[in-house]
C-alpha cells in the first residue's frame, strides 16, 4: 500500500481533470468485477446479507447492484442503467453493466495518452448509431400471424433467460408456464395484471398457473369456516368499508342524561353495521371482499346466509380482482340495490383451494380483463424469491417479444456480428476515431469472454474460433456452452428479442459517454460526524 | 486484504469508497466461498444425523427463556437452534418447508441435503464446475424419482380395514419418545382422519383435528374424542356436570347490558334515575336469558365472559353455561354441533342452536382440574386427540409425533403409493443411480455417482444410529438387494432379525420421499450456485 498524503482539509472533497476520470473509471470497473460471474447459464449467484439481517440470492444483476448499496458517485450511474435496462425490458441487466464497464476500460487508455474526453464521446454515439443500424439489419423478424408459430417463437426467448438463473433445469416448464399467462393478457400486457403468489414447500413442478386472480385466505373471524368454500358465477362485491361494530367517530362522546336514550344509542350503533349487511345481503351478493377488516358479527351474519366473505384483502390483489371481475370499489352501500348490478363484479367460479399448507381463494373464469396468477412452490423463502425475480425477467422478455417480434441469437452471437462490423467499418474512416471505433468493437466481446470464463473454458480460444467463424460470414455463432465450443446459435435456440441488445447497447453507451464526460467531482460532506468517518476509513485502507 | 468488499484505488493509491460501509463488510468470494457454505450445511446436518430412525436420539433445546423442549422432530430443532450462519437458515428453511407439505421426513431431508453438500466438497477439489455438479445431481435425482415410482407399491385404502393404514403411521411414530405405545397412538391418528377425511375429493381438512395436552396421568391415557375438548368448565360450580341432548346456544356476544362503542357518559343527576339504571340492566339480563329459553337452548355457550350476576341468574333459570370460549373452539364446536354462531340475541331463533348428545365435565385425577367435552354431535366430522402424559416435555412431543403421524395419514389418503422404509428405498435408488452415472459421458457422470453415495448417507446413519458397524451393514443390504432384486431390503433397526421392510411394515409414503429428494438436490443446486458472500460487518459503535 503507498503511504497516504492527506492534501485535502475537512469538508468539501473535490477531485478534478484527468485523474478523475480515470479514477472515475476504476470505481466503475471494481462494481462490474462483482457481477462479472452472474453472466451466462453458468453464471453464478451471490448472496447478499444486509444490515438486517435479511439474505438474498441472486443472480440479476439489478438486484445485486441494489443491494450492494453504492456510494461512489460514478458507479451509481451503473446502478441507475442496471435498473432502468430492468424496467425498460427486464433481462439484460448484467449485460449492460458489463459492457459499459467494458467501453470504459477501453477508454481508459486513450484518456491516459491525453486523448480529450469528448472526442471518445462522439466517437462512441457514432459507432452506438451503427452497432443500432446493425442489429435492424440482421434482426430475423418472426411472422406473428401464426400462433402456434408465435408460441414457439415466445417459448425459446423465455427459455434463454431462464437458462442462466436458478431454474434453468425446469427452463421447459416455466418458459412454457410463462408464454401461458403471458398470452393470457389483453393486448396491452399490463404487468400487474399478472400475480406472483409464493408458497414454500413442494417442487418447483408442483408450480401452477391459475388463469384469474388467487390471493391468500385472510385473517379470518369465527364463523368463517362454516361460509360455503365455492360459488360458481357468484355476485362480487368489492368493499372499502369496514364491516365491524366499533366507534363510529373516534374522538366523539355521546353524553346521556337517562336510561331511555342508552338503549337507542346501542341500537343504533347495530342497526349501522347492520344495515350495510342487509344491504349486501338484499342486492343477491354472494362474495364479500374488503380492504378494509370484516368483524365477528358481519362474518357471522355472512355465514348465515351462506355468502364468504374476506377482510384485509391486500389492495393490489383487490385490484386485480376488480379489474378481471368487473364491477367497482365500493366505498359505501348506501345506494347498493338491484338495480345498481354494475358495481358487482362476477366470475365463473369461486373456490377456495389448498396449497400447500396455505389456503387460496381463487376467482376463475373472470369476464372482464384476463388476467393471470402464478404459484410459486419451492424449498426455501430464497429460493422462491429468487424463482419470482427469474420470471419477471422471462415475463418482461415474452411480452418485449409479443410487441416485436425480431429477434437475435444470443450467448455472444450477437455481439460477435456486431463487433465483426465495427471493426471493419473502423478501418474505412480516418483520424483518431478509428481506433475508439476499433476499442468499442472489442468491448462487445466481452460478453461471449465472460460466458467462457464463468463456465470454466479457454476463452481465449472459444473467441479466435468464433472470430473466425464470424469472418466466414456465419453471423449466428456463439458459444456453445454444454459442449464447450462454438455453434449457431440461431439454430440452437438461443434467441432474445433484438429490442433488448438495442437497449442494452443504447444504455451502456449512454452510461460510458456521461462518466467520461464527468472530470469533476465536488463533494459536500453531509456532517461532521460522517467526515470523520471517511477520513477514518482512508486511513484504515 | 481478502476479506474486505471491492476496492479501486485513485492514481495516489488513495481508496475509493464504493460501497456503503464497505470497510466493515466481509466478503467470501470463490472456491472460499464454497467451501464456507458446505462446511455450514454439513456442520447443521451433522446435528441433526443422530436423530435419524427409531433409534435416533433426541435433542433438548434450551430457550432464551429457560423453556426446555425435547425432540427428534428435524424441523423442531432446527426451529429452535437458531441457526445464524445463512446457508445454515436456507437448511432450516428446507425442514421447514418438508414440514409443511409432508409433515414427516424433516430430519431425513436435511441429513440428505448436508450428505449431498459433502460429495460436492470433494467434486470441488476434483475442479468440476459448481454448476456442472448442480447439473449433475438434478439428472441424477431425476433418475432416482423415476426410479422411485418404478418400485412403489399401490396401498390398500379401505375404510374397513385400518390396519395398512396404522401400520403406516406406526413407522413415522417409530422414531419418536412415544413408541412405546406406538400402536395405541396410530391408530389413534388414524382414525381422527378417517372421521374426518373427504374421501370424494381425496382431502383432510386438518383444521377438524385438534391436538389438545393436558400434563399428568400416563400417556397410554391419551384417547381420540369424536367431538370438541375445551378447556373449560361450567360456569357456576353449582350447574349439573352432564348435559344430555344438549341444545347449545353458541354466542359471541357478552352477557351484559349493551354498551355502545362510541364513547360515551351517562349522567345520573338523582336516585331515581339510578334506580332506572339497574332496573334497565336487570332487565336486560332476564330479557337474554328469556330469548335463550324460548330458542330452546338447555347449554350456553359464551365467547365472552359474564358476571356472577348473570351467572347467578343462569344457575336459578337451570341454563348450564360456558364462559371464555376461544374463537377457534367455538367455530369448532359449532361446526360440530351444525348450530349457528349467534353475535346478538336478538338473532337467537331455535335453528341456530346446535346439537350435541352428550356434554359432560371430565375430571383429572386428585387436581380440582377439568375440561369440558362436547360428544356425540350431529355433524360429528371434528374430533379432538387428547394427549396426556407425565410432564410438558413429553406431552409436546407427543403432539408433535401425532402431527406427523397425521399428516403421513393424509398423504396417504391424497395418494395411496408406497416405498419401503428403513433405507430400503435409499438403497434401491443408490443402485439405480450408480447404474445410471455409468452411462453418462460428461463430466456429469462424477456428480452423479456422487450422489448415489449421497443417497446412502440415510441408511448409513440409520444403521449407525442403531449401533451397527454401518458401512457392513449397508453393504450387507446392498448386495442382498442386487442379488434378490427386491427393493424392500433395509436395515433392520430394530433387530428383528429380517431385512425386509415388507414383513417389517416399516412403509413410508411415496410423496414424502419423492419430495424429500427434490426439495434436498434444488437446495444445494442454490447453495452451490453461490460464489460470493456479502456481509454487512459488525455494526460501528
Amino acid at each position: 500500500m503507498k503511504p497516504m498524503i492527506v492534501i485535502l482539509k475537512d469538508g468539501t472533497d473535490s477531485n478534478q481533470g484527468k485523474n478523475q476520470v480515470v479514477s472515475n473509471i476504476s470505481a466503475c470497473l471494481a462494481v462490474s468485477e462483482a457481477i462479472r460471474t452472474t453472466l451466462g447459464p453458468r453464471g453464478m449467484d451471490k448472496l447478499i446479507v444486509d444490515n438486517r439481517g435479511t439474505a438474498t440470492i441472486s443472480n440479476d444483476g439489478a438486484t445485486i447492484l441494489k443491494l450492494l448499496e453504492i456510494i461512489h458517485p460514478a458507479a451509481r450511474t451503473l446502478v441507475d442503467i442496471a435498473k432502468s435496462q430492468d424496467a425498460e425490458v427486464g433481462d439484460g441487466t448484467t449485460s449492460v453493466v458489463l459492457i459499459t464497464a467494458e467501453i470504459l476500460k477501453n477508454a481508459k487508455s486513450f484518456i491516459e495518452d491525453g486523448m480529450h474526453p469528448t472526442i471518445i464521446i462522439r466517437a462512441i454515439r457514432k459507432a452506438t448509431a451503427l452497432t443500432i443500424k446493425k442489429i435492424k439489419e440482421v434482426a430475423v423478424t418472426i411472422k406473428s400471424d401464426d400462433d402456434k408459430e408465435q408460441r414457439v417463437l415466445l417459448e425459446k426467448c423465455a427459455r434463454t433467460t431462464l437458462s442462466s438463473k436458478l431454474i434453468a433445469r425446469q427452463r421447459e416448464f416455466f418458459a412454457k408456464m410463462v408464454v401461458d399467462a403471458v398470452l393470457m393478457l389483453d393486448e396491452l400486457l399490463p404487468l400487474n395484471m399478472i400475480g406472483v403468489k409464493k408458497v414454500t414447500g413442494g417442487s418447483l413442478e408442483e408450480s401452477r398457473l391459475v388463469s384469474g386472480v388467487a390471493f391468500k385466505k385472510t385473517f379470518s373471524y369465527a364463523g368463517f369456516e362454516m361460509q360455503q368454500k365455492k360459488y360458481t358465477n357468484p355476485k362480487i362485491a368489492i368493499l372499502n368499508i369496514e364491516l365491524e361494530l366499533k366507534a363510529e367517530r373516534d374522538n366523539a362522546e355521546v353524553r346521556l342524561d337517562n336510561v331511555v336514550e342508552y338503549q337507542k344509542i346501542v341500537d343504533a350503533e347495530w342497526s349501522i353495521l347492520y344495515d350495510k349487511l342487509d344491504t349486501l345481503h338484499k342486492a343477491g351478493v354472494t362474495v364479500v371482499l374488503s380492504k378494509l377488516p370484516i368483524g365477528d358479527v358481519a362474518t357471522q351474519y355472512f355465514a348465515d346466509r351462506d355468502m364468504f366473505c374476506a377482510g384485509r384483502v391486500q389492495e393490489d390483489d383487490l385490484k386485480r380482482t376488480q379489474k378481471a371481475c368487473g364491477g367497482a370499489i365500493i366505498t359505501t352501500v348506501e345506494n347498493l340495490n338491484n338495480q345498481s348490478q354494475q358495481v358487482l363484479g362476477t366470475c365463473e367460479i369461486f373456490e377456495e383451494i389448498q396449497i400447500g399448507s396455505e389456503r387460496y381463494n381463487c376467482f376463475t373464469g373472470c369476464p372482464k380483463a384476463k388476467t393471470a396468477t402464478m404459484i410459486l412452490r419451492g424449498g426455501a423463502e430464497q429460493f422462491i424469491d429468487e424463482v419470482e425475480r427469474s420470471l419477471h425477467d422471462a415475463i418482461m422478455i415474452v411480452r418485449r417479444a409479443v410487441k416485436n417480434d425480431s429477434i437475435v441469437a444470443g450467448g455472444g452471437a450477437i455481439e460477435m456480428a456486431l463487433s465483426r462490423h465495427l471493426r471493419e467499418y473502423s478501418r474505412t474512416i480516418p483520424g483518431k476515431e478509428q481506433l475508439i471505433l476499433a476499442a468499442y468493437a472489442k468491448a462487445f466481446e466481452v460478453i461471449p469472454r465472460q460466458l467462457c470464463e464463468n463456465a470454466g473454458f479457454d476463452a481465449t480460444n472459444i473467441l479466435n474460433k468464433l472470430r473466425q467463424k464470424h469472418a466466414e460470414n456465419n453471423i449466428w455463432f456463439g458459444v456453445d456452452i454444454m459442449h464447450e465450443d462454438v455453434t449457431d446459435n440461431f439454430i440452437a435456440a438461443v434467441w432474445e428479442p433484438a429490442v433488448v441488445k438495442i437497449n442494452a447497447i443504447t444504455a451502456a453507451s449512454e452510461a460510458a459517454c456521461l462518466i467520461l464526460s464527468v472530470d469533476e467531482t465536488i463533494k459536500v460532506p453531509k456532517s461532521a460526524a460522517e467526515t470523520s468517518n471517511a477520513a477514518k476509513a482512508m486511513n484504515m485502507g | 486484504m481478502p476479506s474486505v468488499g471491492t476496492l479501486a484505488f485513485d492514481e495516489f493509491g488513495r481508496p475509493v469508497l464504493i460501497l456503503r460501509g464497505q470497510e466493515s463488510k466481509k466478503r467470501l468470494f470463490g472456491i472460499e466461498a464454497h467451501k464456507s457454505h458446505i462446511l455450514a450445511g454439513k456442520a447443521v446436518a451433522d446435528t441433526l444425523k443422530t436423530s435419524l430412525g427409531p433409534r435416533g436420539m433426541d435433542k433438548c433445546m434450551v430457550s432464551p427463556d429457560g423453556d426446555i423442549t425435547i425432540t427428534n422432530d428435524g424441523a423442531t430443532i432446527l426451529s429452535m437452534m437458531h441457526v445464524e450462519n445463512e446457508i445454515g437458515k436456507l437448511l432450516v428453511q428446507l425442514s421447514k418447508s418438508q414440514d409443511d407439505e409432508i409433515g414427516d421426513g424433516t430430519t431425513g431431508v436435511v441429513v440428505l441435503a448436508g450428505a449431498l453438500l459433502e460429495q460436492a466438497e470433494a467434486l470441488l477439489d476434483k475442479g468440476i464446475h459448481p454448476i456442472r455438479i448442480a447439473d449433475g445431481y438434478e439428472l441424477a435425482a431425476k433418475v432416482a424419482l423415476d426410479h422411485l415410482d418404478k418400485i412403489a407399491e399401490s396401498y390398500p385404502l379401505d375404510l374397513k380395514n385400518l390396519d395398512p393404514l396404522v401400520n403406516t403411521a406406526m413407522t413415522t411414530l417409530g422414531s419418536k419418545i412415544i413408541n412405546r405405545c406406538q400402536r395405541q397412538m396410530a391408530e389413534i391418528a388414524v382414525n381422527a382422519i378417517m372421521n374426518v377425511v373427504d374421501m370424494e375429493r381425496r382431502d383432510v381438512n386438518f383444521e377438524l383435528i385438534k391436538v389438545q395436552g393436558k400434563v399428568g396421568g400416563r400417556l397410554e391415557d391419551t384417547m381420540l374424542v369424536k367431538g370438541v375438548v375445551v378447556d373449560k368448565t361450567f360456569a357456576h360450580p353449582q350447574m349439573p356436570k352432564e348435559v344430555r341432548n344438549a341444545k347449545i346456544a353458541i354466542l359471541t356476544c357478552p352477557f351484559e347490558p349493551p354498551k355502545p362503542k362510541t364513547k360515551h357518559k351517562l349522567d345520573i343527576t338523582n336516585v331515581e334515575d339510578y334506580k332506572k339504571l339497574r332496573e334497565y340492566e336487570k332487565e336486560k339480563f332476564t330479557e337474554m336469558i328469556k330469548s335463550i329459553k324460548d330458542a330452546g337452548a338447555n347449554l350456553v355457550i359464551c365467547q365472552w365472559g359474564f358476571d356472577d350476576e348473570a351467572n347467578h341468574l343462569l344457575l336459578s333459570q337451570e341454563l348450564p353455561a360456558v364462559r371464555w370460549v376461544g374463537g377457534p373452539e367455538i367455530e369448532l364446536i359449532a361446526i360440530a354441533t351444525g348450530g349457528r354462531i349467534v353475535p346478538r340475541f336478538q338473532e337467537l331463533t331455535a335453528d341456530k342452536l346446535g346439537f350435541a348428545g352428550h356434554v359432560y365435565e371430565l375430571d383429572f385425577g386428585t387436581t380440582s382440574e377439568h375440561m369440558l367435552c362436547i360428544e356425540q354431535c350431529k355433524k360429528s366430522n371434528t374430533c379432538t386427540i387428547f394427549v396426556r402424559g407425565g410432564n410438558k416435555m413429553v406431552v409436546e412431543e407427543a403432539k408433535r409425533a401425532l402431527h406427523d403421524a397425521l399428516c403421513v395419514v393424509r398423504n396417504l389418503v391424497r395418494d395411496n403409493r408406497i416405498v419401503y422404509g428403513g433405507g430400503a428405498c435409499e438403497i434401491s435408488c443408490a443402485i439405480e443411480v450408480a447404474k445410471e452415472a455409468n452411462k453418462i459421458a460428461t463430466i456429469e457422470q462424477y456428480a452423479i455417482r456422487a450422489f448415489a453415495d449421497a443417497l446412502e448417507s440415510v441408511p448409513l446413519a440409520l444403521a449407525e444410529n442403531s449401533g451397527y458397524s454401518p458401512i457392513k451393514t449397508v453393504a450387507d443390504v446392498k448386495s442382498a438387494q442386487i442379488a434378490q432384486n427386491n427393493p424392500s431390503l433395509g436395515i433392520d433397526c430394530l433387530n428383528t432379525g429380517t431385512n425386509d421392510m415388507k414383513s417389517q411394515l416399516v412403509i413410508e409414503t411415496l410423496i414424502g420421499k419423492r419430495q424429500q429428494i427434490s426439495l434436498a438436490t434444488q437446495l444445494v443446486r442454490m447453495i452451490l450456485k453461490i460464489d460470493d458472500i456479502r456481509l454487512p460487518g459488525e455494526s460501528e459503535e
